[in-house]
């Protein structure tokens, strides 16, 4: 029999880990854009405070939460690894930290009421650290639970495949439950009500609260039914050595690095709201135009685990990159070839959704590929490291979402050659046509780009094939052998 | 033999979990709606109304506390009432817009609006604002709405049609200006800052100093403040609430009496027995 190949996970569990993932996403994906308009325009309404000054604290006051993060990527991380409990290392930080991260996420709505505006300011900083800390503490270990959930490859991919599909419905879960309780909101007290309670921010509140009871409960279904099989190592982690894995394992770096190769995709979203304007023709049709890459991306998320069963991952990250920067070069070509034009919008959408399809891999591949890597280093060191090796995969993301974060309006107002509009009656200024294929560009070409960049550290990954299966075999023999000595104290309760 | 270690009732933990987050969550919930909606006090309702006025002459919005807005969006107020007769002929409000066919006919649209990039919409706004301003100095404020909707919505067809040169009309004609005007009033009184687009630079208002500047200097602070109840209370179904307006700390208008009704759990400024002229003075 072909011990690899054994199925360890009851098949509630695949979904129930999904679950899991969509609760922390639909409070995760809710917290920082609805934070930052609470903290702007309703948290100390009326209160006579300085609006320039609020508004760079509460800049100041994200990318203080941005570093605080980062540096508890490590932190957690490091924590995670050296864990030890018959429930795990990565579950207790789960189902126990879940309890203050959904009661802190509903403190950062219930703004004091002062009107001392340092005060209010000192309060911004306090709370919202204190939130993306707790966070931090839930996010990663869950994050790190997919290579923990299976010690058989293919089982682990198709559940970290299916709970990425999952995790990234739930990112946008808040826009849903904000949309519900204002129509429940409108039925109940009547328009001008609603409208009046809405000034005030208070839907905003009782989404919040909506979004964290469902994070809770579906954490909670998470915890109940889902258990940690792969057995963790029983040596300490040192600090030192802690870092140095998420730097020194080739393999890791690799795939950590496809972030900042790769830091450029992104930029499309700062454009989009151009496109629709200038090249769409309405603002409204932002949506519209971001709608169709959305599911085009929760449509990938499950391709990528059919891709999967024919490919490695190497061979599905890189076929993916192509697919991606190939699909984008011909959305540039078809819109500079034929025009934008109103009555071309339904083939342009379409085209849109099939660009989002690439975006399935990098939700879904880097994730198996850490936990392959995990199960590498183990092989080498006699270490599992999964809470370091998601760690640091994490942090390259948060440097990679702060280039994209500088680059997009850089290439958008700068290089573009934007003009903005100088009447207080127009919105927006008439622009070149240079500067409208620039915008294209910045949509296309430019991403395009940024997607084979990504995949070239993948060509350098090889925890594939004879490789792979030599290390997880020669794990499960390591596992057997250790459970036969230890069988009067198990190292938790994997079954 | 191994003896079994104790296990951790997993379903009793997670089952206590969600029972008492929500509760929690209830809880901060219920506190924080009850404190922060104005409509379940009576003298929170009436300082929000009489702020609004006074911080930026605005007694426009501020109709959205009033009788007028308990069943419907003041805005809807304002289409069936003023706008909607113009717009259609023979409408009476209450009737249904369904299938009506007026001067907010597509067909009806020239030249000029269907290649407006703004600039004709601004040039609307400016003109009507001299006439704004006179139509809110002549009644000291907003309180007789009737008769401000409808001189304002007679004015403004004639500008829209001189400017753009057709007959068309519709109710976004009416919010675009009207709302825009409302609003430099309300900078005619706190003047303005120096303000520029965060993204490309460019200076998108240029500093200005207001009517409450001139008067109570640049870094004046208006505070409105519940003076207690004159009649009623807030568990009766009425009542009036005193109200100060301090500039600076110092007393400006003295209770100010506004009349409330309490519908359902929520209170309703009437503005029929409201005299709010006053808040429309005090800086001159």
């Amino acid at each position: 029999m072909d011990e690899t190949k054994k199925k360890y996970m009851k098949r509630s569990e695949i979904f129930t880990f999904g679950i899991g993932l969509f609760g922390v996403a639909l409070l995760t994906g809710w917290m920082p854009d609805y934070t930052q308009t609470f903290f702007a325009d309703f948290a100390f309404k009326g209160k006579g405070f300085d609006s320039a000054v609020i508004s760079t604290h509460i800049s100041t006051v994200f990318l203080a939460a941005g570093i605080i993060g980062a540096v508890m990527e490590l932190v957690i991380g490091f924590l995670i690894d050296n864990t030890r409990t018959k429930l795990g290392k990565a579950k207790p930080w789960i189902g126990f930290g879940s309890i203050p991260m959904a009661i802190v996420a509903m403190l950062v709505f219930v703004a004091p009421n002062t009107r001392n505006q340092t005060l209010a300011i000192v309060w911004m900083y306090v709370v919202y650290s204190l939130y993306t800390a707790i966070g931090c503490a839930v996010e990663r270990p869950a994050e790190c639970f997919g290579a923990l959930c299976s010690p058989e490859p293919s089982e682990r991919s198709s559940a970290i495949s299916i709970s990425s599909f999952m995790k990234s419905v739930g990112q946008s879960g808040g826009m849903v439950v904000v949309l519900v309780v204002g129509i429940v909101m409108k039925a109940v007290m009547g328009q001008q009500q609603y409208k009046n309670a809405e000034a005030q921010g208070l839907d905003l509140i009782i989404s919040t609260a909506v979004c964290a009871l469902g994070f809770i409960i579906f954490v909670m279904i998470f915890f109940m039914n889902n258990k940690e099989r792969v057995p963790y190592t029983r040596e300490k982690v040192s600090l030192k050595d802690a870092v140095k894995v998420v730097f020194t394992n080739k393999n890791l770096l690799m795939v950590s690095l496809t972030k900042l190769t790769g830091f450029g995709r992104g930029v499309y979203g700062t454009v989009s709201l151009y496109i629709a304007i200038y090249l769409l023709g309405s603002k409204d049709l932002k949506l519209a135009l971001l709608l169709p890459m959305g599911i085009g991306t929760a449509v990938g998320t499950l391709l990528v685990n059919f891709v999967l069963k024919k490919f490695n991952t190497k061979q599905t990250y890189i076929l993916f990159c192509v697919y991606g920067a190939t699909s984008l070069a011909i959305l540039y070509f078809v819109a500079t070839g034929i025009g934008f034009r109103s009555e071309l919008i339904i083939p342009f959408l379409i085209l849109n959704f099939f660009c989002g399809l690439q975006h399935g891999n990098t939700n879904v591949t880097p994730n198996i590929m850490i936990a392959d890597c995990v199960d590498e280093i183990e092989y080498k060191t006699g270490k599992r490291q999964e809470g370091l090796a998601y760690a640091g995969f994490g942090l390259f993301a948060k440097v990679a979402s702060a280039l994209t974060k500088a680059l997009g309006p850089w290439l958008l107002y700068t290089w573009s050659g934007y003009l903005p509009s100088t009447n207080a009656n127009v919105a927006y200024a008439a622009q070149s046509d240079a500067t409208l294929n620039k915008f294209l560009m910045i949509y296309t070409i430019i991403p395009a780009v940024f997607v084979i960049l990504q995949g070239v550290p993948i060509l350098f990954y090889d925890m594939v094939g004879e490789k792979k299966d030599k290390i997880v075999k020669t794990l499960m023999i390591r596992r057997d052998a250790a459970a036969d000595v230890d069988t009067e104290e198990p190292a938790n309760d994997a079954d | 033999m191994a003896k079994k270690k104790k296990q951790m009732n997993l379903k009793l933990y997670g089952t206590a979990a969600i029972l008492i987050v929500a509760a929690v969550l209830a809880a901060i919930t219920f506190f924080t709606y009850t404190s922060r909606y104005t409509a379940f006090s009576p003298e929170k309702m009436a300082v929000a109304y009489v702020d609004t006025i006074a911080q930026t002459g605005d007694g426009y919005n501020a109709y959205k506390n009033t009788l007028l807005s308990k069943d419907m969006k003041f805005g809807d107020y304002i289409r069936e009432n003023y706008i909607n007769p113009v717009v259609y002929e023979n409408y009476k409000p209450g009737d249904s817009t369904k299938g009506l066919k007026g001067l907010n006919d597509e067909a009806l649209k020239g030249e000029k609006t269907l290649n407006d990039d703004g600039t004709l919409k601004g040039k609307m706004i400016d003109e009507m604002y001299p006439f704004f301003e006179e139509l809110i100095t002549a009644n000291s404020g907003f309180d007789n709405c009737d008769l401000i909707f409808t001189s304002y919505i007679e004015k403004l067809v004639e500008v829209r049609q001189e400017i753009f040169g057709d007959k068309y009309f519709d109710d976004e004609a009416f919010f675009t200006a009207f709302e825009a005007n409302v609003l430099t009033y309300g900078e005619s009184l706190t003047g303005t800052e120096d303000e520029y687009d965060s993204n490309t630079g460019v200076q998108t208002k240029f500093a200005s100093t207001g009517a409450y500047q001139e008067k109570f200097g640049d870094d004046y602070k208006i505070e409105v403040v519940s003076n207690g109840f004159k009649e009623g209370s807030a568990d009766a179904d009425k009542a009036v609430v005193n109200i100060n307006v301090l500039v600076n700390g110092k007393v400006e208008i003295e209770n100010l009496p506004v009349t409330l009704v309490k519908i359902g759990r929520s209170w309703y400024v009437d503005s029929a027995a409201c005299d709010t002229s006053a808040l429309y003075g005090f800086y001159k």
